[in-house]
């Protein structure tokens, strides 16, 4: 892991986000030492180790499949905070323009 | 004169020597006059707090029980949902953005009579560790207004320890809430991962985020962990465990108490004042009957690595929620994918999108065993080194902040520099475990914490040592001058 390459442009297009012009220079320069630093990591021998994904020792959480009803002020809260409306729809730009 | 606590107010309502309606009328005063200079709130909710004062000072009038938190102002992180408000995590993609009911700490909050009194400032989308990315204003560490109050808990710290607020509430990941506490000389702490719900708090990294709060005594952080805390059907990931009581601190001491000295939380390049005073607490904590025990924790020094996978990672996938389609300002007019990237591009500020790059590239096909994958593992090693170590200690000890607050501006444009001031307090939220920060000394003016970590579900533990060591010492009663 110790030449990292960081097409930026690339993981841009990835994370849908434009970068402005500075973002793009100082990237190319910051994000490939800051995964140099974090691949420190490849020191340890985890040859052993099983990778838990969760910290907290937690068995299924199960609730029983009941619909409740939303409290009708939050909802037209919820919908009202969306930044498109059109007759308590959500309304969302076409796929295709 | 020290600053009121919480108890102290709580007990002036209850007992008829002050009104709810005064207490928050003097509240509001007091942060119209001090936080011109601090900048720690965004808003304050005025009417409202008013109005819930009113409504505990007529459950008085009528004779009724008053629940354990009557009358007492709490300041909220701008990343916890209060209806009817912004709620824009300090993100500029959020700041129109208003919530529609409250976190369940905010419901608990009021349920036990505490007055929600407004927002604190916070990085953006909580990533940074001074406050410095806020999409509205920089936050100033009221003691000294020329440096950083620490982040990305900056405002929530900073409102406390300006005596603004008694108490404040806010999110830790990796260490933002303990960090600003110690660059702040309050008193913070992060729970045990899963003792207190996430329900309505702006998720940044899911497997590290936990609310905590922020006081001037021990004694009023563990009231408000008392309130906030406990399972709720809203949060999968919060567990009902060891439930404390501010009462069970009377009489708290070091009697007894094996206290784990670990050598990683020492290490070359941390300012020598902070090392210091540090030793000295231990020095006072085994004056006091602490048996003190060398140990090492060797994995330790890969936590600070494993996070800054771990956090974007997860902060990557939590944030691509916002496109512009579901919240924030719409590009419109534009193909889809371009709406998008220009929606995204413009809402988000530069820290966040160096984190979403680093961690869309993490997760990019490829890299995935090389480096997520991998991260948990040394997260799981780390962790049973963890679990080994407290069968032999109660708790450790050592520095919250490897220095103490910073001049603003200064770690701006470096971004490891920022990341390394996270240095001693991710390695709890790597592994769940609960940590508090305590005022320990001072150095040129400015607080220098002392950090306790426990077991998991031992926040009690770490409450109680924290509460002995305030006990023996009066730095927790200093108040900045604001220089």
């Amino acid at each position: 892991m110790s030449n990292i390459e960081f097409d930026v442009d690339k993981v841009a297009a990835l994370a849908r986000m434009d970068l402005t012009d500075k973002e793009r220079e100082e990237f190319s320069k910051q994000l490939p030492s800051i995964m140099a630093y974090v691949s420190k990591l490849s020191e340890v021998d985890t040859s052993n180790v099983d990778p838990k994904a969760y910290i907290i020792e937690q068995e299924n959480v199960f609730r029983a499949d009941e619909v409740t009803d939303c409290d009708p002020d939050v909802r037209k809260s919820i919908i009202t905070a969306f930044p498109n409306q059109k007759g308590g729809a959500l309304e969302v730009p076409g796929i295709f323009l | 004169m020290a600053y009121k606590t919480a108890i102290e107010i709580r007990d002036a309502v209850a007992s008829g020597e002050a009104t709810a309606v005064e207490v928050v009328t003097e509240t509001l005063a007091r942060i119209k006059d001090r936080d011109e200079k601090i900048g720690a709130f965004l808003e304050t909710f005025d009417e409202e707090a008013l109005e819930a004062a009113k409504r505990i000072d007529e459950m008085k009038a009528a004779g009724e029980s008053l629940p354990r938190l009557a009358g007492v102002p709490v300041a909220v992180k701008d990343n916890m949902l209060v209806k009817g408000h912004i709620a824009s995590a300090c993100s500029g993609i959020l700041a129109e953005h208003v919530a529609a009911y409250d976190a369940t700490v905010v419901t608990r909050l009021r349920e036990a009579g505490a007055v929600i009194i407004g927002r604190t400032n916070m990085d953006d989308a909580a990533m940074g560790s001074s406050t410095e990315t806020s999409y509205w204003q920089k936050t100033k560490n009221p003691w000294d207004v020329t440096r950083v109050p620490g982040g990305s808990s900056g405002g929530p710290a900073a409102a406390v320890a300006s005596g603004m607020v008694p108490l404040s509430l806010g999110s830790d990941t990796g260490g933002s809430v303990r960090q600003p506490a110690s660059l702040c000389g309050v008193v913070g702490m992060k729970p045990t991962y899963g003792k207190v719900s996430r329900y309505g708090l702006i998720a940044m990294a899911s497997s590290l985020d936990q609310i905590g709060p922020f006081a001037t005594t021990v004694e009023d952080a563990t009231l408000l962990l008392e309130v906030i805390e406990g399972a709720d059907p809203m949060d999968a990931t919060s567990v009902d465990a060891d439930v404390m009581t501010h009462e069970g601190l009377v009489g708290a001491s070091f009697e007894g108490l094996r206290v784990g000295v670990p050598k990683e939380y020492f290490i070359d390049g941390m300012d020598p004042a902070v090392e210091k005073a540090v030793r000295e607490a231990i020095d006072l904590m085994k004056e006091n009957g602490a048996e003190i025990v060398d140990i090492s924790i060797p994995l330790t020094e890969y936590a600070l690595p494993a996070y800054y996978i771990i956090q974007p990672a997860e902060a990557s996938s939590n944030v691509a929620r916002y496109d512009g389609i579901r919240y924030g300002k719409r590009a419109e007019g534009l193909p889809l994918l371009d709406s998008y990237r220009k929606a995204r591009g413009e809402g988000f500020g530069t820290e966040v999108k160096r984190r979403i790059m680093l961690g869309t590239y993490i997760l990019s096909a490829g890299y995935y065993d090389a480096f997520y994958k991998k991260s948990l593992a040394v997260r799981s090693a780390l962790m049973d080194e963890m679990k080994s170590t407290f069968k032999d200690v109660d708790v450790i000890v050592g520095p919250t902040s490897p220095s103490v607050a910073w001049p603003l501006g200064e770690k701006f444009d470096d971004p490891i520099a920022m990341y390394l001031a996270d240095i001693f307090t991710c390695p709890a939220n790597i592994t769940g475990n609960p940590g508090i920060s305590v005022p320990c000394g001072m150095s040129d003016g400015l607080p220098i914490g002392l950090q306790f970590i426990g077991g998991h579900f031992k926040d009690a533990k770490i409450l109680q040592a924290a509460a002995a060591y305030q006990s023996l010492t009066d730095w927790h009663t200093k108040e900045p001058g604001t220089k």
